[in-house]
């Protein structure tokens, strides 16, 4: 099992997705954003760095992230970023269409390129992952897309070839939304991928 | 007798950084280092750090004692907001349960309709979601359809006034996500800068005969 770090900014929506609700089991330690800089990192597998955190704080810890990164180990980005610091970051902003699924006959326009990867076939589904982007990722080769648009430009994907660790970047953020008790799909999203990340094949 | 007001920002992406002349930003973690003395409404916004505002609970205790206002919006998941309860989330079996109602009459809502607080391109539930309970004796404004105490006033906890509301900042963003036509919820923002100077100005009158 891993033991898996949350780079922790006390808002009500990540006191309910970390601490307080049914997730907080997987989490090992809520590390306060603001004493992250002097935070021991070793017993830690995972670090996930949650959307809507500080931004200060985050730009604060960058070489930090990545130097537990470079140590072998998984970092995990939900949302929008402030700003390419990702690995070899390529983004692309899109205009959220908050609105697509009143639409009649709606398409989400996500497809699973992923689809024999042990997170869906063993923890979730493409419905799980479909809610709205805020744009897409264009990863560099060698990284794996899970989940994509209908165009090809990256939702989720595994990056094991940009530093020597893992990053799983994904421009959702399923804990801002369950953490403020909107919409369903997130739950179900978190239900499926902490366990893969507690105990599956990455 | 205008109000000053300071914005405790959380500096996350979603919250926006610009705001007219009369909002003072600073960092939420500034605030310990802030002198809050020219200031008489403090806006706290959804998304801040609430353990560190537990932490700077004093602080906020003493602009309170002081007899200023505190707004706060978004969900209570610590105790910093002295007689404050913690968020409760509405059980949701169907949309209506997220119909908003105005519990008393307000000049913050008068003309508001509530189906504008309610809606949101044919969708419920971006006002609130839930509610704080209020305190007894709070003047009650808006409720959920079980009489929730989604936004209220609170003028006894403290020697200062709490508006508390289970939602998004009323200040200025408006509501939810503003990429449509006019509704009756525009003239929030500017009602609220008019109750927080009617409130100020009530306060320092109090102070004042005191």
């Amino acid at each position: 099992m891993r033991k898996i770090a949350v780079f922790y900014s006390g808002s009500s929506h990540h006191s309910r997705t970390y601490k307080t609700s049914e997730f907080g089991q997987y989490i090992d330690v809520c590390i306060p954003a603001r004493h992250f800089a002097e935070a021991s990192l070793d017993d830690m597998d995972v670090l996930i760095i949650p959307s809507q955190s500080h931004l200060g704080l985050l730009e604060q810890n960058v070489d930090k992230i990545y130097a537990f990164a470079n140590s072998g180990k998984t970092v995990v980005t939900f949302g929008p970023q402030h700003r390419d610091w990702l690995p070899e970051q390529n983004w692309e902003f899109r205009p959220t269409n908050f609105w697509w699924w009143l639409e009649t006959g709606a398409d989400s326009g996500l497809r699973l390129p992923g689809e024999t990867h042990d997170l869906f076939t063993n923890y979730l589904t493409l419905d799980d992952a479909t809610w709205h982007q805020h744009g897409v990722y264009w990863p560099t080769d060698g990284c794996e897309t899970l989940v994509s648009t209908v165009d090809g430009g990256s939702v989720l994907y595994i990056d094991k070839v940009n530093t020597s660790g893992t990053w799983i970047n994904t421009t959702l953020d399923p804990d801002y939304h369950y953490g403020s008790y909107f919409m369903p799909a997130t739950e179900r999203f978190l239900r499926g991928f902490l366990p893969w990340l507690k105990e599956g094949v990455l | 007798m205008t109000a000053e007001y300071i914005v405790i920002h959380p500096r996350n992406i979603f919250s926006d950084e610009e705001a007219n002349e009369r909002f003072d930003i600073i960092d939420m973690y500034d605030l310990e280092r802030t002198d809050l003395t020219p200031y008489t409404c403090m806006i706290v916004l959804n998304f801040v750090d609430q353990d560190y505002l537990l932490e700077q609970k004093a602080v906020i205790d003493a602009f309170l004692a002081a007899g200023k206002i505190v707004a706060f919006f978004g969900n209570l998941v610590t105790p910093w907001l002295e007689g404050q309860s913690m968020f409760i989330p509405k059980e949701i079996r169907w949309h209506g349960d997220y119909n908003i109602s105005i519990a008393s009459d307000h000049p913050i809502f008068d003309g508001v309709l509530e189906d504008d607080m309610t809606t949101n391109k044919g969708v419920k539930g971006f006002f609130a979601r839930g509610h704080h309970e209020a305190p007894a004796h709070a003047e009650v404004l808006l409720t959920l359809p079980d009489g929730e105490t989604v936004t209220y006033i609170d003028r006894t906890s403290t020697n200062g006034t709490i508006f508390m509301h289970a939602g998004g900042n009323l200040f200025r963003i408006g509501l939810g996500m503003k990429n449509q036509p006019t509704k009756t919820t525009d003239v929030i923002p500017a009602r609220m800068e008019a109750w927080v100077d009617e409130e100020w100005a009530r306060l320092k009158g109090a102070k004042i005969n005191a």
